[in-house]
Order: C-alpha cells, then structure tokens, then sequence
C-alpha cells in the first residue's frame, strides 16, 4: 500500500512536467511552425510570380517574423535543422562568399530546387536571402538574371525546410516530448526531464539575445562592431531582438502551471527599452547615446531572463548542466 | 578457501596490515565505474553493470573526474578535477578508501591514469604546476602505490592517457594549454600547440603527431584505443564555436592522424566541444559526446559520418557489452547499439565527465 501511494506521488508530481510540456508544444511550438511553414510557402510562391528583389521584401519579413517565434529552438529537428534556415553569426563571412561564388559560376544548382539543399548552409535560409536582396553588391538583379533564379532556389528550399520542420515537430519529436517516460524513449527518461529540455531552451534563447544579438554589435565601448548586428541589411536587428524575447517569454508562460508576475513585468521592461532605441540596425551605435540605449535593452533582456530563472528555473530545480558547465 | 599462508602473502604482496585485494566479482561485477554527485550534493564512485543497475558505491570526500580500474584487483584510482591534488585508491569490493595519492611538490594530477597491463604499475597524466610542462608519473602498485618515477609526455597540459595493446606503449594526449596552476586559468591560447605523443614504458618518445597550424587551438583531451592499435583522440576548440572545427580525429601509428568531418549542421550543434570518446564494443564504430550540445555522435573508423542522438548533459562514453554506453548529468545510462539508443537506467545521481571501462582502456576488438 505504501508503495502503491508513492508511486501516486510519482505520478502526481510529474503531472505539471506532463501538462506544462503539453501547452508548449499545442499553444506556441507546433502552432509557430505551422505559421512559420504557411509564411515560407508564401514567400516561395511570391518568388515563384516574381523574383526580383523589391517584390521579395515584404514576403522575407513576413517569414522572417514567423520564424522567430520558433526560430530560437535548437531540440530535435530544429538542432540542426535550424542552422540552415538561420545561419548567423557568420563571423567568417560565408554567407558573402558562398553567394558570390554561386553567382560568379553561375551554378545550376540553383535551377533545380531539390539539389539546392545540398549547397553549403550559409548560402541557404533568411540570412542569405537577406544579403540577396537587401545588399546593394546583389540585390539589383532584373528578371531573367541568375540571382533572380537563386532568390526562386532559396525561397523554394526555405518553404522546403520549414514544411520538414513542420512535420519533423509535429510526427516525431512533439510525441517524444509527450512521451517522455515511455520504456525506449532514450531522450528523455522522465517528464520533469522534457520540461527542464524546454526551459533550458528559454533561457539559451535570452542568453543568445543578450550575448549575441545585442552584445556582437555592441563590442566594447571603444570599438563597437554595428556591422555585427543580426540582419542590419534588412533593417531587422531591433525587431528580431524583441520577438526573440517575446517568443521566450511566451514559452515561459506555457511551460508554467502558476502566473509570472515578475517576468511579464520584465517584458514590459524590454518593450520600454527597445520602443527608446532610434535605428532599427544598431547602425547608429557609434554614438554614446545610442549605444547606452543598446545597452539598456540588454540590461532589460537579462533581467527578462534572470525573472524567469526566479520563477520557473528555481521552483522546478532546475540548474545548468552539471558536465556542460564543467568543461575537461 | 584461503589458507593462512596465502591470506600472509597476499598482505605482503600489497606491503601493508590491509585486508587482502578481492577481484572485481566481489564488487558486484561491474562492468564500469563512473564518478558522481548524487542528489543530496554528496560526491561518490559508483560501480555500474552492464544492465545499467549500481553494484558498489564508495563515498569520495570531493568531486572526481575521472579514474582507473586495476586489472584484477577491485581496486579503482580516482582522480579529483583539475588542478589535482589527490587521488584516491578504493576498495570497490568494501567500499572504502585505501588510500590516498598526493602528486609530488610542484606537480598536479591532470585527471586521468591507466595501469599497465599486469596491474603492476600506475601511470599518471600530470603537469609541472608552474609551467604546464607534460609528465607521466609513475606509481608502484605492489609496494602500496609508492612513487616509482616520471618522465616527460613531450607536451603541455596532457589529459587522457591510455595504454597501447602492446601493453609496451602509452599514448599521450599533450592537450596544449598551459594554465595557472591556482585558477585553471588559460595562459597560452593564442600559441598553443598540442599534441598526440607515444611513449614507452619508461619514457621514450616512440611517435608525436600534431595537426595543421589552423587547428592549433583544437586541445587534443581524450582518447580510446581499438585493439588494433587505431587511435581516437577528441578536442576541445578554444575558439569560436561557429568556426566549427572537426572534434574528432583517428590516427594509426606512422600514418597522418584523419579528422572526420560530420556536415556542418552537425558539427556545429557540438558547441566546439568534445567530452569524451569510445569505440563500441565491435570496434565498428567510434563516438564523441558534447555535454554542451547535448549530442553524441557516431563515426566509421575511417571518419564517416552515421549519426547522431540527442541527451541533454551526456559526456561518459565507453564500449558497452555490445555498442556503446553513455552517462549523462540527469542520472541516465543510455546503451546504444546499431544507432538505436536505449535507456538502461535512471539513477538518483548527477554522472560526471567519464565512463570508465573496466578495465580501463581495454581496447574493444579491431
């Protein structure tokens, strides 16, 4: 009997771990690749009744914002499938010489879609859409021109991944989530273990935020790097930042079974911070007021985060990794 | 049934009033050790058999890193993280401590050991406090693990070493950074230069390989052995993660060392880092674990890429009765045989960085 009431226990405990993993994957994972899929295919299918770059731009945008509602996700198909739809950062500038080299040999690679997925990943995604067609150096291509093939070849591959992502979530890896437990499920071997996975991908997104997003152009006080921005050419940097942190916030929201008063405060906090911020690429950092700015938004972003940290992270016991942090 | 005069031999054999060495049988039969936290922040060595199930478990007064399991006696050396300052001999069979090992003045235990052959010598991975400065050091198991000697592994800051299936050669992994000896901080990373060196039993330099000047930075950290003397070495990257070098590399003594390059994607959901490295059982294929990517990763011996699997925190990795077996910090112990994964067990325990194979080394068949 007292075996019987502990193995109750068990079952009770882990029902929040269950329930929470659940509304991750039905109010805000599946539904963000669903979106993120209908958002590519149309951007392919505006490539597809014309290519040129100007007509390209509002449909990019559109996939781009789709995309960051999920795109910050690196679990199951999105562990290495999200670096071919988002490569960045790019510190070694492959995006800028893959395109180039596709152009310069006129590859045929491009005209046919389904050998384009074999290219390297920098020339592949929004990162090297982006440079095609916001980059003064390719975007003024006509119709007919090879980049105008390439913008087909890439918006098609995108709407190609997305689908895969799509699905991969929905068949594979959300039942894996859901299932966690199950004898043979060797990902995760209890519930509490796919909801520490899902939180864990909260917090990597607002550190990437911070550190990356926010702090590559930052750099240091006396050489800041603007040009490091993330998708500065489009103009995205300031939008990308904030639906990155809204996105994590959301998250959050469905993973917890109890209100976050402090993180939703923490959000507002951020909005406040980013709605000061002047140029939307970070372009204008080199002055101090502006970099203070910038600054203050990454303030808000770690705050955002160590908010949840206090609210979920602690309450569930869930800390950093004890190998991943060792580091031998 | 022992007899008074073997039970009197057996005490002189290991030079001390101690109960005599039992074999590894009265140790439960584990076919691993791992060290651990367990949830209540305690630290301990843990026996493990090859069903995933604990057999034995010593209490340790600090956090281990690695260690070394003696051929026939059960008898394991843990090492304590870097910079060490001890390391323990157990007693699994009775699950207490024997025995403690300090480096010599101005010398630290870089973490990992290996026996000879016939259990009766202990060698040491350790470096010159002050300057990083490679050496073997060499410990006399009979004589109660007195300090037989050193001699130099021909690199800085070496990590894992392991013995060859000669049983007359040691490989050497010299990881090339050089750190202050208070704070582990990293001192050189912009000269490093590591290496992969053979020894002999007393110090030889047989064989040194090291990579092309672009992969300087690639710290060579931890090896397997395949039993025909194929060699798997695993890195750390001390650059930028997103330049993605390759993680794993395979030499064969006297030929170039060959890198294997998994697709970019893959390479890069490694975080740069590489924990720990096996051959399955096999020997048919050979892994890498990242604990920061939560990933494992499986190659042909001849570098191609067959796979990978996700396990948030995994880093412990050796053969397994058949394939492989991996640890991770969230207490799973997870059998992988022809690319399928298959939870064994989930223990109350946080498994460090290694899984060690008893014994230790002990190439898987080529």
């Amino acid at each position: 009997m007292r075996h019987l009431t502990a193995v109750f226990l068990l079952v009770l405990a882990a029902l929040p771990d269950r329930a929470g993993v659940d509304r991750a994957l039905d109010a805000h994972i599946l539904p963000g690749f669903a979106r993120f899929a209908v958002a590519a295919g149309a951007l392919g299918e505006a490539a597809r009744a014309d290519c040129r770059a100007s007509t390209l731009h509002a449909p990019f945008h559109a996939a781009f914002d789709a995309w960051m509602a999920v795109g910050d996700i690196r679990l199951g198909p999105s562990e290495t499938g999200a670096l071919s739809v988002a490569f960045w950062p790019d510190p070694r500038g492959f995006t800028r010489r893959a395109l180039a080299g596709l152009i310069a040999a006129r590859d045929p690679v491009a005209r046919d879609p389904a050998t384009f997925a074999t290219v390297s990943i920098a020339a592949r995604g929004l990162f090297a859409l982006e440079m095609l067609i916001h980059d003064p150096e390719f975007a003024r291509y006509d119709q007919g021109d090879y980049s105008c093939t390439l913008a087909r070849a890439i918006t098609a591959d995108l709407a190609a991944q997305a689908q895969a992502l799509e699905r991969g979530w929905r068949e594979e890896f959300a039942p894996l989530l859901r299932n966690a437990g199950s004898p043979g499920n060797a990902t995760f071997l209890t519930p509490a273990e796919a909801m520490r996975a899902l939180y864990t991908q909260v917090i990597a997104s607002l550190e990437f935020t911070a550190g990356q997003r926010l702090g590559r152009p930052l750099g240091s006080f006396e050489r800041p790097r603007p040009r490091l921005a993330e998708a500065w050419r489009s103009g995205r940097s300031l939008r990308n930042a904030l639906l990155a942190s809204e996105s994590a916030h959301a998250l959050a929201t469905a993973l917890a079974d109890t209100p976050l008063p402090r993180s939703d405060a923490a959000l507002a906090r951020v909005r406040e911070a980013a709605a000061a911020i002047t140029d939307p690429a970070f372009q204008d950092i080199t002055d101090p007021v502006a970099r203070l700015r910038l600054e203050i938004l990454q303030q808000a972003v770690r705050a955002l985060k160590s908010a949840i940290e206090a609210e979920i992270g602690s309450r569930l016991g869930l800390t950093a990794g004890f190998n991943a942090q060792d580091g031998d | 049934m022992t007899t008074r005069r073997a039970f009197l031999a057996s005490l002189a054999a290991i030079g001390a009033a101690a109960a005599p060495p039992l074999s590894w049988a009265a140790a439960g039969s584990p076919t691993h050790l791992a060290a651990a936290r367990d949830i209540d922040g305690r630290f301990a060595l843990y026996g493990i058999e090859a069903g995933g199930a604990v057999t034995f478990r010593v209490d340790l007064p600090a956090r281990g890193h690695a260690g070394a399991a003696h051929p026939d006696r059960a008898e394991a050396i843990v090492f304590a993280r870097r910079p060490g300052r001890f390391a323990l001999v157990l007693d699994c069979a009775r699950g207490r401590v024997l025995q403690r090992l300090a480096p010599p003045p101005g010398r630290h235990f870089n973490g990992h050991g290996t026996f000879a052959a016939d259990g009766a010598l202990l060698f040491t991975s350790e470096q010159v406090s002050e300057t990083s400065e490679g050496r073997v050091g060499v410990w006399d198991v009979a004589a109660g693990y007195r300090r037989a000697g050193e001699f130099s592994t021909h690199g800085i800051g070496p990590h894992e070493l392991c013995l060859m299936p000669d049983g007359a050669t040691l490989v050497v992994a010299n990881g090339g950074i050089a750190t202050d000896p208070a704070d582990r901080r990293k001192l050189n990373i912009d000269s490093m230069r590591p290496n992969l060196a053979y020894l002999g039993l007393t110090g030889r330099l047989e064989e040194r390989v090291e990579l092309d000047d672009a992969l300087h930075r690639n710290s060579i950290r931890h090896l397997a052995v395949r039993g025909d003397g194929l060699v798997a070495f695993a890195m750390q990257w001390q650059g930028a993660p997103e330049e993605a070098p390759p993680l794993l590399g395979l030499h064969r003594r006297g030929a170039p060392p060959l890198l294997a390059e998994p697709p970019l994607p893959e390479l890069l959901a490694m975080r740069g880092y590489a924990g720990s490295v096996a051959f399955a059982a096999g020997g048919e294929e050979v892994a890498i674990t990242s604990p920061r990517g939560g990933r494992l990763q499986r190659f042909a011996p001849d570098g191609t890429f067959l796979g990978a699997l996700a396990r948030a925190d995994i880093c412990g990795l050796a053969a397994g009765a058949s394939g492989l077996l991996a640890t991770d910090g969230l207490g799973g112990v997870i059998a992988i045989a022809g690319g399928k994964a298959r939870p064994l067990a989930r223990h109350g325990a946080a498994w460090d960085n290694h899984l060690v194979p008893l014994p230790a080394c002990r190439p898987p068949r080529a």
